[in-house]
């Protein structure tokens, strides 16, 4: 039985949502808690995504004995069939793999958070962000050139995990992934804004030399603060790629993956992992919206609608940063404990006093 | 024979190099120019030359004029949308206390719609003109001078002319030294009553002048796509800090010798290595970038020469 076209609809939203989502949450990490001005997003999510092109269906197509004659690039399409064909009908190893690849993008995604810390800890301000958008940019162009790697400017499929589930159900299972990542990536990170470590993050970025004052290792935290942002960042790139089961260059440039997060955040509300989610809700919806309705302006102007898109987006974004500079949902102040727990401390501690 | 064809090939080479460095100087000095004066790279530079570009196709396809004449009225439109981005977007946003990040947030927001109305215009020349607006180059409707493509005798000339003007400016004239003062301490210039945003529109207005007319010559070269800005932007970066972002003189010096590496280092390894490696030509702008960065921040213009040629020699 097909979905109905609505439910579809809802389903394509609910996936991109997911997926702007855990990148923008990582921005937010960086740039919102941690105040590293990253514009080269895309090199981590561009990481996850090119490290699940290159490495798992090589693995999985060595261990499911796939003849050893046929390369996993130039004989793509009858590799990757083949390996379809096992994780069709085997859902756990389906899941294996899928929960493998994902371990192993943020690994990839770590790695390149800390090459980009060698900057991050060295550079202020806008010459940071200038570097990291430049480290960005050489990766991408190695992805888009570099065969072996990808498949260059071609692309390369890759194996799909979520082919257990039959035609129409796919994008449900997929969608249902994705938001279930998603969810796990807030909490963690909620976890982490009301922790010790998120409000020291928040304590350097306000005022540095404060936290150095006070004793805090500020040059280790911005590296943990980029390894761990683009590790979640990579995530968000590997999922992309197993929702379209596969990998090309041409999918990530500094505009999609390095621009629109950084609106996401500014216009959610920087320094506020709620504010990432709504800016990432508001931004694919309108989006989605726009594309819904573009057959029924097409006929009336002579250019692509696509582009008024872009219009409105720097429009909405220039509007935002003038009147509501902090974003929809702001900062709110850190949350501490409440006085009965102090009290209850406070009582703890003082019975050893006398003794 | 064989000998001949190499020397052939380089001469267009150092021919490429040659009209690409002198593009490059007038880019990245006006970027510089707009970051001494704001301190925001401006993410929207590239693409106040990329307007221009489809201006320039509009003006020779549709009206058969040779964008040699189309510089003046480029310098203009160039100038107005810089301004627009200065007086519209960030002097507001500067005079409610925005940080740098903000601001290049709202460069980035006005360079998206650029790039709508970069895509809209081609779109339109392409669907009602029936013009070809992407990939294309207009190399047949340049003209000769002695014997050479005009653009590789004229746009030499004109980045020197720039430079040249531009120092007269700023070291002769009562205003250019008033620029120059607004530039170095806003808060004393003001004391001494100098109009700090009148120079800063100003400055801005050059800037994007500057790039206007690079983007209506640069169809005579090379081969453009409504996203030539966003691709050119790394090269533009890479020279002005290469410059120092601190000191125009530094950003033509700094044009001139990303713009050589890129042409030169390519063709070169090309030839040597094959053609695989001709792809890979935005990295050479991002190496020096980078490199410049974490070694000599503050770029050519900053390293003491002096002392430096002392410890070699």
């Amino acid at each position: 039985m097909p979905l109905p076209i609505p439910l579809t609809f809802l389903v394509d939203l609910l996936t991109l949502f997911g997926l702007f989502a855990i990148v923008s949450m990582s921005l937010n990490l960086e740039f919102g808690y941690a105040g590293i001005p990253n514009f080269g997003k895309l090199l981590a999510v561009a990481g996850g995504a090119f490290f699940v092109g290159a490495i798992p269906g090589r693995v999985i197509a060595y261990l499911l004995n796939v003849p050893t004659e046929l390369d996993f690039f130039r004989n793509n399409l009858e590799v990757v069939s083949s390996i379809n064909q096992v994780l069709a009908s085997n859902p756990i190893i389906s899941v294996c793999y899928l929960l493998a690849s994902l371990a192993g993008a943020a690994l990839a995604g770590a790695a390149l958070g800390y090459v980009a810390s060698y900057p991050g800890i060295r550079l202020r301000g806008d010459y940071l962000a200038m570097t990291l958008l430049a480290m960005a940019e050489v990766l991408r162009v190695v992805g888009d050139n570099w065969e072996p790697f990808i498949g260059g400017s071609l692309g390369v499929r890759i194996p799909d995990p979520f082919r257990s589930v039959s035609g129409e159900y796919r994008p449900l299972y997929v969608a249902l992934t994705i938001l279930g990542v998603t969810a796990a990536i807030f909490v963690y990170l909620e976890l982490v804004s009301r922790s010790p470590l998120g409000r020291t993050l928040r304590a350097i970025r306000d005022e540095e030399l404060s936290a150095r004052v006070y004793g805090k290792d500020v040059d280790r935290l911005r590296i943990k603060t980029l390894v761990v942002g683009c590790a979640i960042a990579a995530i968000g790139g590997a999922l992309y790629s197993f929702l379209t089961a596969s990998v090309s260059a041409r999918d990530f440039n500094r505009v999609t993956h390095t621009f629109w997060p950084w609106v996401m955040v500014i216009v959610g509300g920087a320094g506020n992992n709620l504010g990432a989610i709504v800016g990432a809700g508001i931004f694919v919806t309108l989006r989605k919206l726009i594309t819904f309705y573009k057959s029924y302006f097409e006929v009336f102007v002579p250019f692509d609608v696509v582009w008024l898109e872009y219009m409105l987006l720097g429009l909405a974004l220039i509007l935002v940063l003038l009147y509501r500079s902090e974003g929809l949902m702001p900062e709110r102040p850190t949350k501490t404990l409440k006085y009965e727990d102090i009290a209850k401390a406070i009582a703890r501690i003082k019975p050893k006093e006398k003794t | 024979m064989r000998r001949q064809g190499r020397i052939g090939l380089s001469l267009l080479l150092v021919k490429d190099a040659v009209i690409f460095s002198s593009l490059l100087m007038m880019l990245s000095a006006g970027l510089t120019l707009t970051y001494m004066t704001t301190r925001v790279p401006n993410f929207a530079h590239g693409d106040f030359a990329t307007l221009n570009v489809y201006a320039s196709l509009a003006l020779v396809r549709l009206f058969n004029i040779s964008p040699y004449l189309g510089t003046i009225p480029a310098f203009m439109l160039g100038g107005v949308v810089a301004l627009v981005l200065y007086l519209a977007v960030l002097k507001p946003l500067m005079d409610r206390g925005a940080n740098y990040v903000t601001l290049m947030i709202a460069t980035i927001a006005y360079d998206m719609i650029l790039i709508s109305l970069i895509n809209i215009s081609a779109d339109y020349l392409n669907r009602v003109h029936k013009l070809i607006t992407r990939l294309f180059q207009l190399r047949g409707f340049d003209v000769e001078v002695f014997g050479q493509p005009g653009l590789f005798v004229i746009a030499p000339i004109l980045a020197f002319a720039m430079i040249t003007s531009l120092y007269f400016f700023l070291n002769k004239t009562k205003f250019g030294v008033a620029m120059r003062a607004a530039i170095e301490n806003p808060s004393l210039a003001e004391v001494v009553g100098i109009n700090i945003n009148l120079t800063y529109a100003i400055s801005w207005f050059i800037s994007g002048g500057l790039a206007g007319v690079v983007g209506v010559l640069m169809p005579l070269y090379m081969t453009c796509n409504p996203d030539i800005g966003i691709r050119l932007l790394i090269s533009i970066f890479a020279a002005s800090i290469l410059g120092g972002l601190s000191n125009i003189y530094g950003a033509f010096l700094g044009g001139a010798v990303i713009g050589l590496a890129e042409v030169l280092g390519t063709g070169y390894l090309s030839m040597s290595l094959g053609p695989w490696i001709v792809p890979y030509r935005p990295v050479i702008p991002l190496i020096i970038m980078m490199l410049t960065l974490l070694f000599a921040p503050r770029g050519l213009a900053g390293i003491n020469w002096k002392r430096l040629m002392g410890k070699v020699g």
